[in-house]
């Protein structure tokens, strides 16, 4: 009898010992979910926007925006000064000496010489190494490299150990080639020289990009070494785990369990330590959307970077229904400049009030494929622009953010956020039907778009294909445009719902005649949404090329002054959404936050999106200076106002 | 007994070596690649040096590579080769810890840059068996007290109410049971906490929800046996020795009736504790059924290997398992 026991008996002792290996640690200071499972922690790797919010939080670069200023204004980092010479090409940052990696080890020039170089070699595949290539010697060392890895490839080697000793030779080799070629020296441990090849406007918000940050050789180089077989540097996953990693941020990783959680601790050796108001971070790792607000709601989590539930855009017309109630204080509480954040902390407390639309970096469109034929060899009305023009007006754009997205989102008539970015003008843009003030102009709107149909030739026996992928809500965006076409201009249409990857593919061949997409902007700069417009660009998905725009866009790449360079690329960007229109825009992106603002401060509302969690106070915990941190004026306030 | 444990171990690399090649393929020939970014497209040159460095343009070279880490091949050559003392020393000199290098090398995560497989595996495997265990636990015990009571008295109000929960245990999905559960005890009664994972409290509930198609299962089965055996000649003679009705029905009917049920456990405990990828979504559980999903949608080829291996051992190790205690159980069979 007693041997039916032992099926039990053993999973017993199965649960006991998995439950005993896994002790649960105290709650942090500050829990945060962030917008999906972090990819990795090696800053010259990274690419997506929650590796980068994580990154700003265990490194440093040498500068950082003050993400609370209106001017999203540049401040020191690790590097306490810097100069910029005459010319605009050269740049001396001088380092702080109080600067420290996390083991205590002074942070010096040599570490930014160490991982730029790493960004910069062909071996490591960065996303951003055409960021790199702004240096001066950069582009040759890459090349070099290349040609350098080539040749290995096709050398004959007698023995194994043979192809081994050469691929270390090599790897010295380039390391020579790196320190001759590229313009970065460190003639002392605290000073840091880099030479432009051209100048670069936004160099400074280059090195506040988190893919600039530095990290730790003695500890990543044990991790690369050559391939004997072809000679490039192989990664070992391995110094980005908990307890290992060595950085030189506010925090340090002290834990991170895949699709789990990830725990940080305050560094102990960062300079600034004294102005960081929290201990210790967790980041819970949360996929589910409805879990994430239920665990909110429970208590088990402080702010939610990226609200993505079905029921938000409930959430966001409620948070607007408080707002209503209040409508008078937040009128005056606005009147007086304050930020959304702060507005909230005003208002009487409601659970309501914890739901934030807060303004992206990012915008949704459409795009037209300008090729003059479509992939069925049929000619592509959308090859001429009077077309476009004549679709982009017709497009409902309110209808689309306020009834289908509902997140209070504005509509777009730019492809750049207006705002967004410091001393730049956007242009006005097409009129929308959706933003007309009353039926007589929306009429007109509607007569304008058919005339250009017309004087192009294009009456209505065409059908037009909408493609987009089947995630996300696309297809309701996409029935909504749908029916303004078929309404106002008359024209047949098709929906043609993709898997993403085909639709991808489709989009990078041009298999299509428009399709939904959207883009995010990397750097505080106008390029960073114009240049995928350039006629030769990777992501310029709509075949669009006309000269007039790329030699704006190369004309401001060669202007020294930041005025008349923010003139050109408005210009550009006039032309791109008021004559071409390869794109339309339809809404800026907005991004859900969870947190209630009386507890929680330090968030920026910048339409940039870029979060400083190290800001983040948690009121009432009785540590750091337990003040509001709203947006201030910044040191640029004055530039700012006029723009 | 020895020559089947003996058997059984030497067959292991061997099914593996199979399961690895049919996967292998299987996932190769799946449409997408493991290296494209879905919002930010790399450019040509760097997806074409990705594919280089992982051999992803070949399938030979990608098959021989992998099954020279793997089966720790590798290992051994850098260990004899003096590599893995040099880079330890190196390590030392920095005052670092050393990299650690796993024997069998499952190789990295093609999503998750920073992860090797053998690491994602050591995060997510014990908690997946900690769920998986428990929730078998739990069936095993609801499964067989209720399939006795059921046999007792056949086609009683017990009988009935039980053999229904039963079929709705078995049919409704788990994601329905699961949510319905979140809601009641987390939500409404606020009993057990919400996406958390590490105390006993908040392994209940999804260890709850987990085991009931399990529990449904084997009270059916018990219920079955039990009928079985109560007919049985020797269960006539145990009644007629003047035994009492409780000892006839545990120790002398409940011990053969039971034999089903422990053929199923074998594998029912592997796939609880592997298979729990809608639970592990709805309770937000950091367990391997996770990876079994995302990993194929991501094209990770490394980690598709490494947790179908994974499964597969445990499929393998469980039902030797159940054979050594159904011998010792029921010493007729061997």
């Amino acid at each position: 009898m007693y041997r039916l026991l032992v099926p039990i008996v053993l999973l017993l002792a199965l649960i006991g010992v998995s439950v005993l290996s896994d002790k649960p640690s105290p709650r942090a200071d500050l829990v945060f979910i962030n917008s999906s499972d972090v990819n990795t922690l090696d800053p010259q790797r990274m690419s997506w926007m929650h590796d980068l919010r994580t990154a700003r939080l265990i490194y440093e670069g040498l500068v950082r925006n003050d993400v609370l200023s209106h001017g999203f204004d540049i401040e020191p980092a690790v590097a306490e000064s810097w100069e910029i010479s005459d010319d605009a090409v050269t740049y001396t940052f001088h380092l702080r000496e109080d600067a420290r990696w996390s083991n205590g080890e002074p942070v010096t020039a040599e570490d930014f010489r160490y991982s730029w170089r790493r960004a910069m070699l062909p071996d490591l595949v960065s996303d951003y190494a055409a960021m790199f290539m702004n240096i001066k010697g950069a582009q040759a060392f890459y090349d070099w490299r290349v040609e350098q890895l080539e040749a290995f490839g096709e050398r004959e080697f007698a023995s194994a150990s043979e192809r081994q000793s050469a691929s270390y030779e090599l790897w010295e080799q380039t390391k020579a080639q790196f320190d001759e070629t590229v313009a970065m020296r460190a003639p002392d441990p605290h000073t840091l020289i880099i030479e432009l090849e051209k100048p670069i406007p936004y160099f400074m918000e280059l090195c506040a990009f988190a893919v600039f940050m530095p990290v730790y050789e003695p500890l990543v180089s044990q991790y690369e070494r050559p391939d004997p077989e072809s000679g490039r540097l192989i990664r070992r996953p391995g110094w980005t785990r908990g307890g290992v990693l060595i950085s030189n941020g506010p925090f340090q990783l002290t834990r991170w369990r895949m699709k789990r959680d990830m725990r940080l601790e305050k560094n102990p050796h960062y300079w600034d330590r004294d102005n960081i108001a929290i201990d210790s971070i967790d980041i819970p790792s949360v996929n589910d959307p409805n879990a994430g607000v239920l665990a909110y709601q429970t208590g088990a989590v402080d702010w939610i970077a990226d609200v993505t539930a079905p029921y938000r855009g409930e959430m966001v017309a409620q948070k607007l229904e408080y707002l209503a109630e209040h409508a008078e204080q937040v009128e005056q509480l606005k009147a007086q400049g304050l930020d959304q954040f702060a507005i909230d902390r005003q208002l009487p407390p409601d659970p309501r009030a914890h739901t934030h639309a807060v303004s992206s970096f990012g915008t949704y469109f459409y795009n037209f494929n300008c090729k003059p034929y479509l992939p069925d060899g049929q000619p592509n009305p959308f090859a001429d622009a009077r077309v476009r023009r004549a679709f982009a007006m017709c497009i409902d754009k309110r209808a689309v953010a306020d009834q289908v997205r509902r997140l209070g989102e504005p509509t777009a008539r730019t492809l750049i956020p207006p705002g967004s970015i410091g001393g730049y003008t956007s242009p006005e843009g097409l009129p929308n039907i959706g933003d007309a003030k009353d039926n007589a102009e929306r009429e007109e709107i509607i007569a304008r778009s058919r005339r250009l149909l017309e004087e192009a030739g294009y009456p209505q026996d065409f059908v037009v294909t909408l493609s987009f992928n089947k995630d996300a809500g696309h297809d309701l965006i996409a029935q909504t445009i749908a029916k303004s076409w078929q309404k106002h201009l008359g024209i047949q249409t098709r929906l043609d719902q993709k898997e993403i990857k085909i639709f991808r593919d489709e989009l990078k061949d041009k298999q299509y005649m428009t399709a939904r997409a959207g883009w995010f902007g990397d750097y505080g700069d106008p390029t960073t949404f114009l240049d995928i417009n350039y006629s030769t660009d990777g992501n310029n998905d709509r075949a669009y090329n006309n000269p007039a725009y790329d030699a704006l866009l190369d004309r401001a790449s060669v202007e020294l002054d930041p005025e008349k360079r923010m003139q050109l690329l408005s210009e550009a960007e006039r032309i791109l959404v008021e004559e071409d229109v390869p794109l339309v825009p339809i809404f800026h992106y907005a991004t859900i936050y969870m947190f209630d603002p009386h507890r929680i401060t330090g968030l920026s509302t910048h339409p940039r999106t870029k979060q400083n969690a190290f800001l983040i106070d948690v009121l009432g915990d009785g540590k750091g200076p337990e003040q509001p941190r709203p947006m201030h004026a910044g040191a640029d306030a004055d530039q700012e106002n006029e723009s | 007994m020895m020559t089947l444990i003996l058997r059984r171990l030497l067959a292991l690399p061997v099914i593996l070596i199979v399961v690895y090649t049919i996967t292998l393929t299987l996932a190769w020939a799946v449409p997408g690649s493991p290296i494209e970014n879905p919002e930010k497209r790399p450019k040509p040159e760097v997806i074409e040096q990705m594919k280089k460095q992982y051999n992803l343009d070949s399938f030979p070279r990608f098959y021989f590579s992998y099954l020279d880490s793997a089966t720790g091949f590798e290992y051994l050559r850098d260990k004899l080769s003096g590599e893995l003392a040099r880079e330890r020393q190196a390590a030392i000199d920095e005052g670092l810890p050393a990299p650690h290098r796993p024997v069998f090398d499952f190789g990295p995560s093609l999503k998750y840059d920073d992860k090797t497989v053998n690491e994602i595996i050591a995060d997510s495997l014990p908690v997946s068996v900690t769920l998986g265990a428990t929730a078998i636990l739990i069936a095993l015990v609801i499964g067989t007290i209720s399939g006795v009571i059921g046999a007792v008295k056949p086609n009683s109000i017990a009988d009935l109410s039980t053999l229904s929960v039963a079929m709705v245990g078995i049919s409704l999905p788990s994601f329905v049971t699961g949510t319905v559960l979140l809601l009641v005890f987390s939500i409404w009664l606020g009993w057990f906490p919400v996406a958390q994972w590490g105390t006993l409290r908040s392994i209940a509930l999804p260890a709850f929800a987990l085991s009931l198609p399990f529990a449904a299962y084997i009270a059916r089965l018990t219920r079955m046996g039990m009928i079985e055996s109560l007919g049985a000649d020797y269960i006539r003679t145990a009644r007629a020795k003047g035994n009492p009705e409780r000892v006839v029905l545990i120790k002398h009917a409940l011990k053969n009736a039971f034999l089903p049920v422990l053929s199923y456990l074998g594998p029912a405990t592997a796939f609880a504790m592997t298979g729990s990828f809608v639970i592990e979504r709805v309770f937000t559980v950091p367990g391997m059924g996770e990876h079994f999903v995302s990993a194929v949608q991501n094209n990770d080829y490394f980690l598709i290997i490494g947790v179908v291996l994974v499964f597969s051992t445990m499929l393998i190790v469980f039902n030797l398992v159940v054979d050594i205690l159904y011998r010792w159980i029921d010493p007729r069979i061997a």
